[in-house]
């Protein structure tokens, strides 16, 4: 999906995604950003850091794949597992989604996954992207997404996933599903969770026109539900967190559930269907040449 | 029509009963078009479900119990006549559900009179049908926050969220309501109720296709001795609020 045209892509990042792989911080351990947590607790992979956060049963979840967190299959997964882990552990009821990268929440899907690529890979890679909308979408912990940068495209689906939306108080920071700009489409489901959030007539002109919505317009349609300063945004996300903990989580979890399962449920009748549908759509020419023409502009840019 | 059942207008099994007559004879009666839905006690529209009906007692009678809620609704909800409610006292609960069911609404500027579907705070949860209205009203994503928070509205939230229509002082929300009652008496009411069931069908239809398994998923529910503890501990709280 598409990269915010505001950000900027450090070519290499794009033609050399194994770089992003095999970094140099493989193997060692980071010492935790923000501190505090416990050794012990805090876990995490390559492109995803889970910390415990000092409040009871709330961890904070950065994703951690420079330079713009671009949804590669890799970070897709770790993503997965680390939601996993956090829903089978007790001790924890909510989660903070935010970003280690500056300026940058998400810059959506990985474009080097969805270009030149087989159509097994693009089937794989589609099918990890519906695992993570349905992990998020349907998860008994409370999600907040704390939204410290640019969210266009799959950063969004991510965010719309969440149960509330606190983005920070800069207009280089827009939200949106701008997939149209780039000549491909959102899914139904994503599409669903827009029409859920924003209402549909909203939904129907900003997934035509691919709009992104800087912080003042993205909170007056909706689509976020606060803005903060942006040295206050996580500290807003844990406060609005405190707010849902205080639900009983069985009474909580139901609500939400009745809620969202019709819309997970039109997903999930046709997961392979769906699959099919985006290899199909993917594979096509004028859709690869579309792509190529939009990596090759983002290369431009930054060379 | 007021409910008069002191102290807070609790819908016990006996008033529901008695809603769904009035409402039955009064549109059985060609005079009448369109009712105010109000309060006759003080400083409440209605708290909401009787807790006593649904706490130490037996499966059947929580059975007879919800088949009268949801009778009461689909009653509201489809009614021919227009329903106007004049919400002139806190409104949590099933006295929100009686609202939402309702064409329009009207709440006392009065901050302490809110309005919502608070059942998460008592551990419970509102049914389907009770969310579809819900969602209709305020839209998805509204209706979401708010039942899973259990939020309830002071007057300006409740109109900037679209949960009532209009916010009237405390000494003219009859008079508001009834003169909303005649904008909408000045249609044709063969239009008007056409079009309101050709709006409320499908949502009322989601119940209607599967009430006995509604009916059999509250008792499921209400009889958890989880469920009952809850409730148990928030009717012993209010009583130590009122002694």
């Amino acid at each position: 999906m598409a990269l915010a045209s505001g950000v900027r892509v450090p070519a290499r990042a794009l033609l050399r995604p194994w770089a992003l792989l095999w970094g140099t911080t493989l193997g060692r351990r980071e010492p935790a950003a923000g501190g505090g947590g416990d050794g012990e607790r805090r876990f995490g992979s390559q492109r995803v850091l889970v910390e415990p956060d000092a409040a009871a049963g709330v961890a904070v979840m950065k994703f951690r794949n420079p330079p713009v967190n671009s949804l590669s299959l890799e970070l897709l997964t770790e993503l997965v597992i680390s939601l996993e882990k956090l829903e089978n552990d007790k001790t924890f009821r909510g989660v903070i989604l935010t970003s280690d990268c500056p300026r940058v929440f998400s810059a959506g899907l990985d474009l080097t996954e969805m270009c030149g690529r087989n159509p097994a890979h693009y089937a794989e890679y589609w099918k990890a992207m519906q695992e993570l909308w349905l992990r998020t979408y349907l998860s008994s912990l409370v999600l907040v997404a704390a939204i410290n940068g640019a969210c266009p495209a799959g950063g969004c689906v991510i965010a719309l996933a969440c149960d509330y939306r606190v983005l920070a108080d800069n207009p280089k920071y827009r939200i949106g599903l701008n997939e149209t700009l780039l000549g491909i489409i959102a899914p139904f489901w994503v599409k669903d969770a827009y029409v859920n959030t924003i209402g549909h007539r909203a939904a129907e002109q900003a997934l035509q026109l691919g709009l992104l919505f800087p912080p003042a317009e993205a909170l007056q349609v909706g689509l976020v539900d606060q803005v903060a300063p942006e040295d206050q945004v996580l500290s807003t996300a844990l406060s609005e967190m405190a707010r849902w903990l205080a639900i009983p989580d069985h009474a909580r979890q139901l609500t939400k559930n009745m809620m969202r399962k019709a819309t997970a449920d039109r997903l999930l009748r046709q997961r392979d269907a769906d699959i099919q549908n985006f290899v199909s759509f993917i594979c096509r020419d004028s859709i690869q040449k579309s792509l190529q023409v939009y990596l090759e502009k983002l290369r431009q840019r930054k060379g």
